[in-house]
């Protein structure tokens, strides 16, 4: 591949990966490690990869190994102590909330979530992966893929509650742009 | 199939509605269209999901990772430390393009940011914000945009100051006004974004469309002499295309 090649393909995914990356690893310098950390591995052995229609695929399995991989050999992993308390179904305010939120909290919310049902929540509201697609990238059966989805869509309604209880206490997260109504 | 085995299928249904033709939702859909109990939760859940979608669409990535990555993988081969971090090559990524500058002054910037922006301003606002307030002047233009076969307007065709004048809907996008006009065609719901190019893109905005899909709706993002445009649609991008 050659460094035009490489070039559209960093800029197709470099964002979203970092996306998911930042979901999964809770810090933007762990985020950028994976993503760093994605492409390399893809410079040394993905472009022999034959189906192009694939390549996104591959990139999200491969930046979710490496996290996996450093989750097991980093004693500094993140722990489960923020994991929501309950599930709820969706109310009529739910949506109203997450309209007035900024982006930040929201992605302080999903970053909140069990990393079991994290993982597919970020690829399934970033990516509009479907549930096989999500599937595919995380190695899991489709079954266990729509189970996490419908319970990780309820511990985010219980974080995205708790973090706009905390209100301005929660730090502003660098990369997020600013945009409101008048 | 009970109902809470069709919510269990609908919570994957995906936010843009992508999945409308997948057999796997069928059965779960037609419940939910014979249920109002259903129907109501599904609607709701949907319009939680596309809220969600925007709003992490929003986050950027920080400045100098894509140089850090092209860097890292062009001046290590498959020679790199693994322990390095992507701070480390942004540092000399950076070092590199302060280089290159130098050399090269005239070497044009990267146009795509300000699309992008504006892309992402517009899909935001068209999930997650209520819509119209359309006055006179902005009903005009309405019933022209949605006339079939009618081209998106230029800049001889809006009067801005009048639009936001006459009730026309106007957000705030980086302190500038950006004048949002809804409109539908062929069956579909689409929101024209207006802002001055002398607005906070400047003239980052490339005049030929761009089109930008995200997990919550698509937009084409274009800009005339005096206004950057947006268009944002579930629809779809092949949908806001055959505006254009």
């Amino acid at each position: 591949m050659n460094d035009e090649s490489f070039a559209q393909l960093v800029d197709a995914h470099y964002a979203p990966l970092y996306r998911f990356a930042l979901s999964l690893a809770r810090n933007g310098s762990d985020a950028g490690d994976l993503v760093q950390q994605t492409f390399f591995i893809w410079a040394t052995k993905g472009h022999g990869l034959r189906e192009l229609s694939k390549v996104k695929s591959w990139l999200f399995t491969t930046l979710y190994r490496e996290f996996l991989r450093g989750r097991r050999r980093d004693s500094r992993a993140s722990s489960l102590e923020d994991l929501p308390p309950g599930e709820r179904e969706p109310a009529a305010e739910d949506v109203d909330r997450v309209s007035k939120m900024d982006a930040a909290l929201v992605m302080t919310a999903l970053q909140t979530v069990d990393e079991t049902f994290r993982a597919p929540l970020t690829l399934f509201y970033l990516e509009d992966m479907s549930y096989k697609e999500i599937a595919d990238a995380l190695e899991v059966p489709i079954g266990t893929v729509m189970s996490r989805l419908s319970r990780g869509k309820s511990q985010l309604r219980v974080a995205l509650e708790s973090v706009e209880s905390l209100g301005s206490r929660v730090l502003p997260f660098p990369g997020s742009k600013g945009a409101r109504a008048s | 199939m009970t109902t809470e085995e069709a919510k269990f299928i609908l919570s994957a249904f995906r936010p843009s509605g992508s999945d409308a033709g997948t057999a796997a939702f069928g059965d779960a859909l037609r419940i939910a269209g014979d249920d109002p109990l259903l129907g109501a939760w599904f609607a709701q859940s949907r319009a939680h999901d596309a809220a969600i979608a925007g709003k992490l669409g929003q986050i950027a990535p920080p400045a100098g990772l894509r140089e850090a990555i092209l860097a890292g993988v062009r001046v290590s081969g498959t020679q790199r430390s693994i322990g390095l971090g992507w701070g480390w090559l942004a540092g000399l990524a950076a070092a590199a393009a302060v280089a290159i500058g130098v050399f090269s002054m005239r070497a044009p910037a990267r146009p795509e940011s300000g699309t992008t922006e504006l892309a992402g301003f517009a899909i935001n606002d068209m999930v997650t914000e209520k819509h119209g307030g359309r006055g006179e002047a902005a009903g005009a233009l309405v019933a022209e945009l949605q006339t079939r076969g009618a081209r998106m307007p230029g800049a001889d065709q809006i009067d801005f100051e009048k639009l936001r004048d006459t009730g026309c809907r106007t957000l705030n996008f980086a302190g500038h006004d950006v004048i949002e006009v809804c409109f539908a065609r062929d069956g579909a719901v689409f929101h024209l974004y207006v802002t001055r190019r002398d607005g906070p893109l400047g003239d980052s905005v490339a005049k030929g469309p761009s089109f930008i899909a995200q997990a919550a709706g698509a937009a084409a993002v274009w800009s005339d002499k005096r206004f950057d445009y947006a268009i944002a649609s579930t629809a779809g991008i092949e949908a806001i295309r055959r505006l254009l």
